[in-house]
């Protein structure tokens, strides 16, 4: 009977005693801490855009990315949502404009990587070939022949600048809507842009816009959150939760109009090329 | 000019290069430092991992999918190499100390995770982790010829009920914690009707659909060593799935899959066999290399990281050790036994890593936590090897049983090639199966006869395979059966003979030549159709027991076993389909009735 005392009081005093040193770890899957109490503020470079951030500002009331953020307010028991534009070049440069996270069709990069913190992914990304219905790109020659536009500084640019190096030259754009206009125009014949946003712009252009193809990139989308950022386990649970309950996958679905069945939409032709 | 056009590596085939580099030479270079070889895996992952040298990234899915594969396989194995009989023999002490090890791990882990600020759920799922366990040390203790003891077969038992109460509470923790149909939470009596409905369903399709597919498989296309072991994946993946459409963890689906086909699958088997060796080789390593990929060593260094390792460690290895305090005395073990039953259970691996990953899956555990269950993992690990060798080799080793054994190798001698009935081979099996052992055919051809036909040995081994014996033939060339059967048994150490007699040619040469025999040798002559009864004569009193324990083995399940008077010369009337008897009792062929003599020699 004493050994069984002497080890069960040992054991629970030397957890007391562990546990009251320092400070109180947050949560088991991290707790968040928000800049503002009671509100999560989400920096993003476009309001609207097809698919991601529906509405207008200062209150988006749809859209893939719209909905994640509102399920993280949800999940960190934040009361309220307050989204921020902040101009693609300062997102990927660090400048979040005091947002607590950054949800904008962002890819990491190990250059990104220097000034953001990143989660886990949330959705995959292959680059994928948004023309007008009619023009069919489905392999890497006809690719090249297109004129292409592509949002300035973007991992999307650099695949293009390496990968399909185009015969013509590329126009560069700050935000996706240029490139839609000029492609509309016929200013431009393709716009190199995310499988997922590619299908949301197609699905809402009553069929004059196809993605006529996408190539092979491990590439994906991610929240990002300052440096060493305190709140980036507690981020990361949360999206390894919604992939889980299928949060993730009805959002897709209901928005972006793909199905995410592994890492690509099966309906889109791959392009054979890769970084 | 350039002679060579080099690209860096990069594609499929380096990410696999990279992916076994790590499964051979990790653990190569850890155990010259007497590290066990699972931690190489973990560095190894570790090294190659998106925070070491990020030779396989974090967005890789091939990985972490062979992984999630590599998790599904283990919990199988796991399940599938669990002695039950050693649980069926001493079920007190395992019901006992199951209790003991589950419930006093899971409150001192539930404990420290409501001390370190976690939710409920989250709290009860780290108890629940740390109240699991995994053999790890088993080989060890086996190595003191400790295997049958009492003090083993407690910790063994106890692994079954211990890693099946810690997935059922996964199955309920996880359910509470997702949304339901409708979006909103489950309230928790349709949570707890849902996961028991859940679990029953994943238990009737592992313990009644799965044994029966398999013997209907294995009889009509089991033939081929290929095909049974791939349908054993099958089985193993069936089931995960159908855990996984019923919302419970596939995890449970694996593991339930190997405890149901346990009996059929014996560990000494041909089928073991492989299984063990794709485990071993592939799928195991590469979930361990998997979780590697995961280890943070920033967060692993962080302070507060390292404080939750202490408290886990405590919480984990002191609950363990004070079951095994409480039960020392309840169970009358010694102080050495105590410390070999703490050193089988004090491991965490398999259902622990099934258990985090599943919590980190759900968003439960964050990575800080994640890290730190992989760090007390390891100091699990160490610990348990040290006391297993400290303890195991003050253990008296356990006295032998007289009729502890007889099936764990049956010799089937079949003359030539000739023709096996399948009713023999099926006692055979029968007989094999009450020790979880394995039934080796043996064909033995008369010295200076014909060259072996081999395509007939082939087509026999495929009627054997069939039958459920799926050891490959052995020729024996020998001057005669009964010197066909003595250099059998001195080379094989079998524990049992089965003698497909029908013609009598075996007793007749056996009996004339004096021969003798340490292990019992059943000549089956005439065998019936059908099995009501099964009469046990002892009719040499001094080899009473054992015959009497042959017709318990050979008895199918549920047949009532008569023992007899000790009479001899005749069969019971009525209806008997089987009898067992000893040679001196000489009863002798008696038509549609089945006769088997136990020749004591």
């Amino acid at each position: 009977m004493a050994d069984r005392r002497g080890v069960l009081a040992l054991v629970v005093g030397v957890i007391l005693v562990l546990g009251a040193c320092g400070r109180v770890v947050g949560g088991a899957a991290g707790r968040f801490r928000p800049s503002t109490p009671g509100v999560l503020k989400v920096a993003t470079a476009e309001v609207p855009l097809a698919g991601f951030w529906e509405g207008s500002m200062p209150d988006p009331d749809g859209g893939f990315e719209q909905g994640l953020a509102a399920a993280l307010a949800e999940r960190f028991d934040l009361s309220r949502i307050e989204v921020l534009t902040v101009p693609f070049g300062d997102l990927i440069a660090g400048r979040l404009g005091g947002a607590d996270i950054a949800v904008s069709q962002l890819t990491p990069t190990s250059e990104r990587g220097k000034v953001l913190d990143f989660s886990i992914p949330y959705l995959a990304s292959t680059p994928a070939v948004l023309t007008s219905q009619g023009n069919t790109v489905n392999d890497l020659a006809s690719a090249r022949e297109q004129r292409f536009s592509v949002q300035r500084r973007s991992t999307l640019a650099y695949f293009l600048d390496t990968v399909v190096v185009p015969g013509e030259p590329v126009r560069l754009v700050d935000d996706l809507h240029e490139s839609v206009e000029a492609l509309g125009q016929g200013t431009v014949d393709a716009v190199l842009v995310d499988l997922p946003v590619a299908s949301a712009i197609a699905s809402r252009s009553n069929g004059r816009l196809v993605v006529t193809g996408q190539f092979d990139s491990d590439d994906s989308l991610a929240v990002a959150m300052p440096q060493d950022s305190p709140n980036r386990e507690a981020v990361d649970s949360a999206l390894r939760a919604f992939t889980d309950d299928g949060i993730i996958r009805d959002l897709a679905r209901r928005w972006l109009a793909v199905s995410l069945t592994g890492v690509q939409a099966e309906r889109v032709p791959l392009i054979p090329a890769k970084l | 000019m350039d002679l060579l056009d080099l690209k860096a590596p990069e594609g499929d085939a380096w990410m696999f290069l990279v992916l076994f580099g790590v499964v051979v030479a990790g653990p190569l270079i850890v155990e010259k430092v007497k590290i066990p070889g699972i931690i190489g895996l973990f560095l190894g992952g570790l090294l190659v991992g998106p925070h070491g040298l990020d030779l396989i990234g974090a967005g890789n899915t091939t990985v972490f999918a062979l992984g999630e594969l590599g998790l599904l396989y283990l919990m199988f194995v796991a399940g599938l190499e669990l002695d039950l009989r050693l649980v069926r023999v001493h079920r007190r002490s395992v019901a006992i100390f199951s209790i003991l090890s589950f419930s006093v791990p899971l409150l001192a882990g539930t404990a420290a995770g409501l001390l370190l600020g976690f939710e409920v759920a989250s709290a009860i799922l780290l108890g629940a982790l740390l109240a699991s366990h995994t053999l790890i040390v088993y080989p060890t203790i086996r190595r003191f010829k400790l295997g049958s003891g009492r003090a083993v077969a407690t910790g063994v038992g106890a692994t079954v009920v211990t890693d099946t109460l810690a997935l059922i509470v996964l199955a309920i923790v996880i359910g509470s914690s997702s949304p339901g149909e409708k979006g909103g939470k489950v309230s928790l009596p349709e949570l707890v009707s849902q996961v028991a409905l859940g679990l029953l369903i994943v238990s009737v399709f592992a313990f009644l659909v799965l044994p029966r597919a398999a013997k209907a498989f294995l009889a009509t296309f089991g033939s081929s060593r290929t095909s049974r072991y791939v349908f054993a994946l099958v089985a193993l993946l069936s089931a995960a799935t159908v855990a996984q459409v019923l919302g419970i963890e596939e995890i449970i689906g694996a593991f339930f899959a190997g405890l149901a086909l346990n009996r059929l699958v014996p560990n000494q088997g041909d089928l073991m066999d492989r299984i063990d060796f794709f485990g071993r080789a592939v799928f195991v390593p590469v979930f361990v290399v998997s979780v590697g990929l995961v280890i943070n060593p920033e967060v692993l260094s962080d302070p507060e990281t390292l404080r939750m390792v202490g408290i886990f460690t405590l919480a984990c290895l002191g609950g363990k050790a004070l079951a095994v305090t409480i039960a020392r005395p309840l169970l009358g073990f010694s102080w050495p036994q105590a410390g070999v039953l703490f050193s089988l259970t004090a491991a965490q691996a398999a259902a622990t890593l099934a258990v985090a990953d599943a919590g980190r899956s759900h968003g439960l555990f964050g990575d800080a936590v994640y890290n730190a269950v992989l760090g007390l993992i390891l100091i699990s690990l160490v610990a348990a090897s040290v006391v297993a060798t400290l303890f195991g080799r003050r253990v008296p080793m356990p006295a032998p049983s007289a009729a502890a054994d007889h099936g764990r190798l049956v010799l089937l001698m079949i003359a030539n090639d000739s023709q096996i009935r399948p009713r023999v081979a099926e006692l055979a099996v029968r007989l094999a199966s009450t020790d979880g052992g394995v039934v080796r055919p043996v064909v033995v051809l008369p010295e200076g006869g014909d060259a072996p036909d081999v395509e007939g040995l082939e087509a026999l081994e495929r009627r054997l395979a069939v039958m459920g014996i799926d050891l490959p033939v052995t020729l024996r060339v020998d001057h005669s059966l009964n010197a066909a059967l003595g250099h059998e048994l001195t080379s094989t150490g079998a524990t049992a003979v089965v003698v497909d007699d029908g013609e009598g040619q075996w007793r007749r040469e056996l009996e004339s030549e004096a021969s003798s025999s340490p292990v019992p040798v059943l000549l089956i002559s005439a065998v019936g159709s059908g099995e009501r009864r099964v009469v046990s004569f002892g009719g040499n009193p001094s080899g009473a027991g054992l015959v009497d324990d042959i017709a318990n083995r050979l008895a199918p399940p549920r047949t009532k076993v008569v023992l007899g008077d000790g009479t001899s010369g005749g069969t019971e009337e009525g209806a008997t389909d089987l009898v067992v008897t000893t040679s001196q009792a000489d009863v002798g062929p008696a038509g549609d009735r089945a006769l088997t003599l136990v020749t004591l020699i």
